[in-house]
């Protein structure tokens, strides 16, 4: 605000020094920057902050709308799990977001290699399918991958739904776009040189990539692996058509859970909110311990699509 | 090394697109869905019917259509200033300032289902929320029906406004944190003032990556299914939040209209075209495929 002395002049000493207005790298003055984050601190924590009050709140304080802070407790984090089956939710998701993102991640190095290193023909156009894949909205091909999965399922007389197998290899189509164009942008900023490096001394191209490029990539990778992963947790749509009730993934079983509670008219809010609350916690846990690399990760990853 | 991905971006991202349109010219139903391959040719009629007959919804096409544009144009037009406001306030160094960073991503982690779902306690008629508050100042009388009839479409849009913000916020990050500290040295030696440096020094450096991130915001609002399924799930939403997605998976997998269904896919494919070309046009511009 007061602003920095700015010497002006040739670097054999400035006579003269202005007094700036203010410092130059500051673009909103400090009581308009104190305005916007006490205003969006609170549009962000009274939502948030009555979802975990609610979630201690008994079922039907929240229903009646009386609601206090002497009737506080963990009820509902308890009753919750038999409500609903949701610890078997929170496993289906582990295994289908954790084996699709993992697969994902080594399709996608496998990828972003001769993506960034050679020049072939077809290398943009490829590049260009990546981004164009990334706006594509879910519900243009839930509809073909389910009269697919039914066809099959009819013709061979197998049963796909109710497997893993269909809701993983639909969570690829979107990790291995993801995680490659995640490992494109940072394997360009690893220099040519250590591989080459490599070659000379002896290692074969998969050598190189095994020996050299792996482990330099290994932390792009674990953003890459984290955000496929999410696809998985977060995923409504898919989830819906592709699973039963023996792979359901935890999204589906609260979705099931919220709209049965609230088509029988007992709605159990409490339970609701405090699985909505359990279903939050991973993401947000994952988010704050490794929020540096996520972040720039996220800048990536969006920036890209 | 491409063999795998290319592979799996064929038959799961590309082949179901070109099946789509084929769907969308058969006569498909619960029954004629497994054996689709001889499903009857059904021409446009499903496309026609999708404009003219209301589906088992209560709307048509077109309403869905219009519903998703107001939808994610004003998503877009209400979280630009938002995002913008939020990178402004968090880009100089203070204290505490990796504490607000970290508080202004919560909205977008959050998962979209545990957001949908706490919107629709948040919105209860006279218990929620946000019927609490309004009741409480005297602006309405606390009794608002916001998860059916006509305001649902405004509960639903306030819920996204809310989740989506962030989206823009860490893009205008991204691109401030690209403007050089030089420049705005040299700026503010020939005088300029802080409004000066915001917009003729820095917004010229920030439109581009900006405006990729609103165009891609908009192309996200436009596909959102998780939000309006999860907050009036259970029975079929209110004609207000029957955004295309909705439309579209309702008539797939809860009347069992497919031919219908795939129409309405392709017509949302149709509309993404033209948004989608710009996007990688400008994607290529910011030079991200070199």
């Amino acid at each position: 605000m007061t602003g920095d002395a700015v010497a002006v002049g040739g670097h054999n000493g400035a006579r003269k020094s202005y007094r700036l207005r203010d410092e130059p790298k500051v673009l909103m003055p400090r009581s308009l920057r104190g305005i916007v984050i006490a205003v969006l601190s609170v549009v962000i924590v009274v939502p948030i902050g009555y979802m975990v009050l609610m979630s201690l709140t008994p079922n039907q304080d929240v229903a009646l709308g009386t609601i206090s802070l002497r009737v506080l407790g963990i009820e509902n984090y308890v009753q919750m799990w038999s409500a609903a089956p949701l610890a078997s939710g929170l496993l289906h998701t582990i295994i289908i977001a954790g084996t699709a993102s993992a697969v994902s991640v080594m399709v996608a190095l496998l990828a972003a290699y001769p993506l960034t290193r050679f020049e072939f023909r077809g290398r943009r156009a490829y590049l260009y399918t990546l981004i164009a894949l990334q706006t594509v909205p879910g519900t243009t091909t839930v509809l073909p991958l389910f009269a697919i999965l039914s066809w099959i399922q009819t013709t061979l007389s197998v049963s796909l739904i109710g497997t893993y197998w269909p809701i993983i290899l639909t969570y690829m189509t979107f990790g291995v776009p993801l995680s490659t164009w995640l490992l494109v942008a940072y394997l360009r900023t690893v220099p040519r040189d250590l591989e080459e490096a490599g070659l000379v001394d002896g290692c074969s191209p998969l050598g190189a990539l095994r020996r050299i490029v792996l482990p330099l990539a290994l932390p792009a990778m674990v953003v890459a692996f984290v955000f496929a992963f999410l696809v998985g947790w977060n995923d409504v749509l898919f989830a819906s058509v592709f699973t039963n009730q023996h792979t359901q993934t935890l999204a589906i079983t609260l979705e099931l859970f919220s709209s049965t509670s609230f088509s029988t008219g007992t709605p159990v809010y409490g339970e609701l909110m405090s699985a909505a609350v359990v279903s939050s916690v991973p993401v947000v846990v994952l988010y704050l311990v490794c929020q540096r690399y996520l972040v720039s990760g996220l800048a990536v990853g969006s920036l890209t699509g | 090394m491409l063999v795998p991905a290319t592979l799996a971006l064929l038959l799961f991202g590309i082949a179901p697109a070109l099946l789509m349109i084929w769907l969308s010219f058969l006569n498909l139903t619960a029954s004629t869905l497994r054996q689709f391959v001889e499903a009857p040719f059904y021409g446009v009629r499903n496309f026609v019917d999708a404009f003219t007959q209301p589906s088992s919804l209560g709307v048509t096409t077109g309403w869905s259509i219009f519903i998703s544009f107001a939808f994610s144009l004003l998503s877009t037009i209400a979280t630009a200033p938002i995002g913008v406001a939020a990178a402004l306030s968090v880009h100089d160094r203070f204290r505490a300032r990796g504490l607000v960073r970290a508080l202004y991503l919560m909205p977008y982690i959050i998962p979209g289902f545990a957001t949908a779902l706490t919107a629709r306690v948040v919105f209860l008629n006279g218990t929620g929320l946000v019927d609490k508050i309004l009741g409480g100042l005297g602006i309405t009388n606390g009794q608002t029906y916001w998860l059916i009839g006509p305001h649902a479409y405004w509960a639903m849009q306030l819920t996204e406004i809310w989740a989506a913000w962030p989206f823009i916020y860490l893009f205008t990050l991204a691109g401030l944190q690209s403007v050089p500290d030089a420049q705005l040295e040299a700026a503010a030696i020939d005088g300029a003032g802080r409004y000066a440096r915001l917009r003729y020094v820095v917004l010229p450096q920030l439109s581009g990556v900006l405006k990729l991130g609103l165009l891609l915001a908009t192309l996200y609002h436009f596909g959102n299914f998780t939000l309006a399924f999860v907050m009036f799930g259970g029975t079929p939403p209110p004609a207000g939040a029957e955004v295309l997605p909705i439309n579209m998976y309702y008539n797939a997998f809860t009347f069992f209209n497919f031919g219908m269904a795939a129409a309405i896919a392709v017509i949302t494919i149709v509309i993404l075209i033209i948004p989608g070309y710009v996007y990688i046009r400008s994607a290529r511009l910011a030079g991200r495929v070199e």
